[in-house]
């Protein structure tokens, strides 16, 4: 029989790792982030965590993830490194601009304030509006001005970047 | 009063979720459609800068790595504590199912209007047999309902739907074979409502002129044109639709009634395939002209391209932010699974005989395709 934990493990992992990979756009570093959160959980509450431990672990991750590009973002020179592999049989001249925008992309949520850099990924994630609420402890109805806020000074931020 | 900002954002994710008299307003508000035009353009553009490659999460190998790391912490640091994660400061567990019923209806009714082919539809359809899933993001979708820069759109017909007394009623006023469903999962009701939504017809006339205008603001030039492009005309006739709703009512809540509370909720949707014709040059060049213009967001036209055959397949729209697509075989015959990596819910839909069917609620996947499989 599994555990609550272990099942909160299959059924969380994978959306976990994706908030974390929505921030880093990095698929080793965010399973990486996803692994630690995984691990203080189980540190902190143990095998039966309860029903507010999704709400948790979104919540750890994306500040886990935020905290990891802040501190990429302190270290500029290694920047290339995280702007992502993924691309590789497309040509080299737009990856090179996949790779410049997403440079752009990451540095601009290193530089937003917090909350709007971990709405963006908490709702790019696919996280519902509720989700969103319960992870950041707020209203349901201050998700969506977040959000709003949150988008337009990406826009602000990344400017005409090529897409 | 005009809604916040907050709240038109969140209409163009969660559009169930707002109250009956805002979406009222917001159909009839000028000043918020223009607002509503600036926060969906934010919203698309975020969702493409923060696109990143499909996640590909190895659950098993995750699980055997944790427990390599927490038996050497547990080695090193004994004594894991226990108790229960504190509940957030404010939480809602009614919202939530009502948000994630609304999430399934509008993914039932993205799915109706696309393999329908109303209004966003450059897409082409030609009694098509197959489907393909197409990532857009939900502001993409009405994004796109901006052909209207490159033609003129007349759409005779709405998505109301009409409630019916029984399946033999819903039939007879969609003109389709009603579904009969012989798998409903523990958990929901037994005992289904039905209704029906009304077919219509759409048709896009192109004219050089406003695409000329519309490819100017996005900074381009029109492609050449082929002959015989300007005054063409694409006509979709959009069959009626069955909906049988489970947990819920589908009809009553579409007329501003409350969404569920408790127990899983579903449709069962059907309806046969539209029947599409052009005017003037082929669908398929009508098709290509306008996937070369400036302005058409660089991954659906990559995608749309990607399809093959456009006169056999189905675009089916995926919001790249809430869900993922697969194959899917349902008693033989093609179909797509949108995945429940949402946890929100799952919609299956597939197509046979002329006919699209569709299952969509705040169903696992596989709760998903049993009932699914179990139509007939």
């Amino acid at each position: 029989m599994p555990t609550g934990f272990e099942r909160l493990f299959i059924e969380e992992y994978p959306r976990i790792a994706a908030i974390a990979g929505r921030v880093l756009a990095d698929q080793a570093a965010a399973e990486d982030v996803a692994q630690e959160v995984f691990l203080d959980l189980h540190r902190r509450f143990g095998d039966d965590p309860g029903a507010n431990a999704p709400a948790w672990l979104r919540a750890a991750a994306v500040h886990t993830a935020l905290n990891t590009i802040r501190a990429r973002h302190r270290r500029a020179a290694r920047e290339l490194r995280y702007t992502d592999g993924g691309d590789a049989g497309r040509d080299p001249e737009a990856a090179l601009e996949a790779a410049e925008t997403g440079r752009l992309v990451r540095a601009a949520l290193a530089r937003i304030p917090r909350r709007h850099a971990a709405v963006l990924a908490l709702r790019y994630s696919g996280l519902s509006y509720t989700e969103m609420a319960s992870a950041l402890g707020v209203g349901v109805n201050t998700v969506g001005t977040r959000l709003r806020r949150a988008e337009a000074r990406l826009r602000k931020e990344v400017g005409d970047a090529s897409l | 009063m005009h809604p916040s900002d907050g709240t038109l954002r969140r209409w163009l994710d969660e559009p169930v979720a707002i109250e009956a008299a805002t979406r009222q307003h917001l159909a009839a508000c000028s000043r918020c459609a223009g607002r509503l035009g600036r926060i969906g353009a934010d919203a698309s553009r975020a969702a493409v800068l923060l696109a990143v490659p499909a996640p590909a999460a190895d659950v098993e190998a995750a699980r055997a790595r944790f427990a390599r790391t927490e038996g050497t912490a547990q080695l090193n640091a004994p004594g894991v504590r226990s108790g229960r994660v504190p509940a957030p400061a404010r939480r809602s567990a009614v919202r939530a199912q009502r948000v994630m019923v609304g999430v399934a209806i509008a993914a039932t009714a993205s799915v109706v209007v696309v393999v329908t082919g109303a209004s966003q539809d450059f897409l082409s359809l030609f009694q098509p047999e197959q489907l393909a899933p197409v990532p857009v993001t939900i502001a993409d979708v009405r994004s796109l309902s901006g052909l209207t820069s490159y033609g003129n759109v007349h759409a005779d017909g709405s998505l109301h739907l009409q409630p019916e007394p029984n399946a033999a009623a819903a039939g007879q006023a969609a003109g389709v074979a009603v579904p009969v469903i012989h798998h409903v999962p523990s958990g929901a009701s037994a005992s289904p409502s039905y209704a029906v939504v009304a077919g219509g017809v759409v048709s896009f006339t192109f004219d050089a002129t406003l695409a000329r205008a519309a490819a100017a603001r996005a900074g381009g030039d029109l492609p050449p044109m082929p002959k015989g492009l300007d005054g063409s005309t694409l006509t979709v006739s959009i069959a009626p639709a069955v909906v049988i709703s489970y947990g819920f009512d589908a009809a009553s809540l579409y007329q501003g009634g409350s969404l569920p509370t408790g127990n899983e909720a579903f449709v069962v949707v059907a309806s046969r395939t539209p029947t599409v014709s052009t005017t003037g040059v082929t669908m398929r060049q009508l098709e290509a002209y306008l996937l070369s213009v400036p302005g058409i967001p660089a991954e659906v036209a990559s995608e749309l391209r990607a399809l093959g055959n456009p006169e056999q397949t189905v675009p089916v729209p995926i919001p790249i932010d809430l869900a993922s697509a697969s194959t899917v075989s349902i008693n033989g015959a093609p179909g797509l699974l949108i995945g429940d990596s949402t946890q929100l819910g799952s919609v299956v839909v597939w197509t046979h005989n002329g006919v699209v069917d569709a299952v969509a609620g705040t169903l696992s996947s596989s709760e998903a395709l049993g009932v699914a499989r179990s139509v007939h």
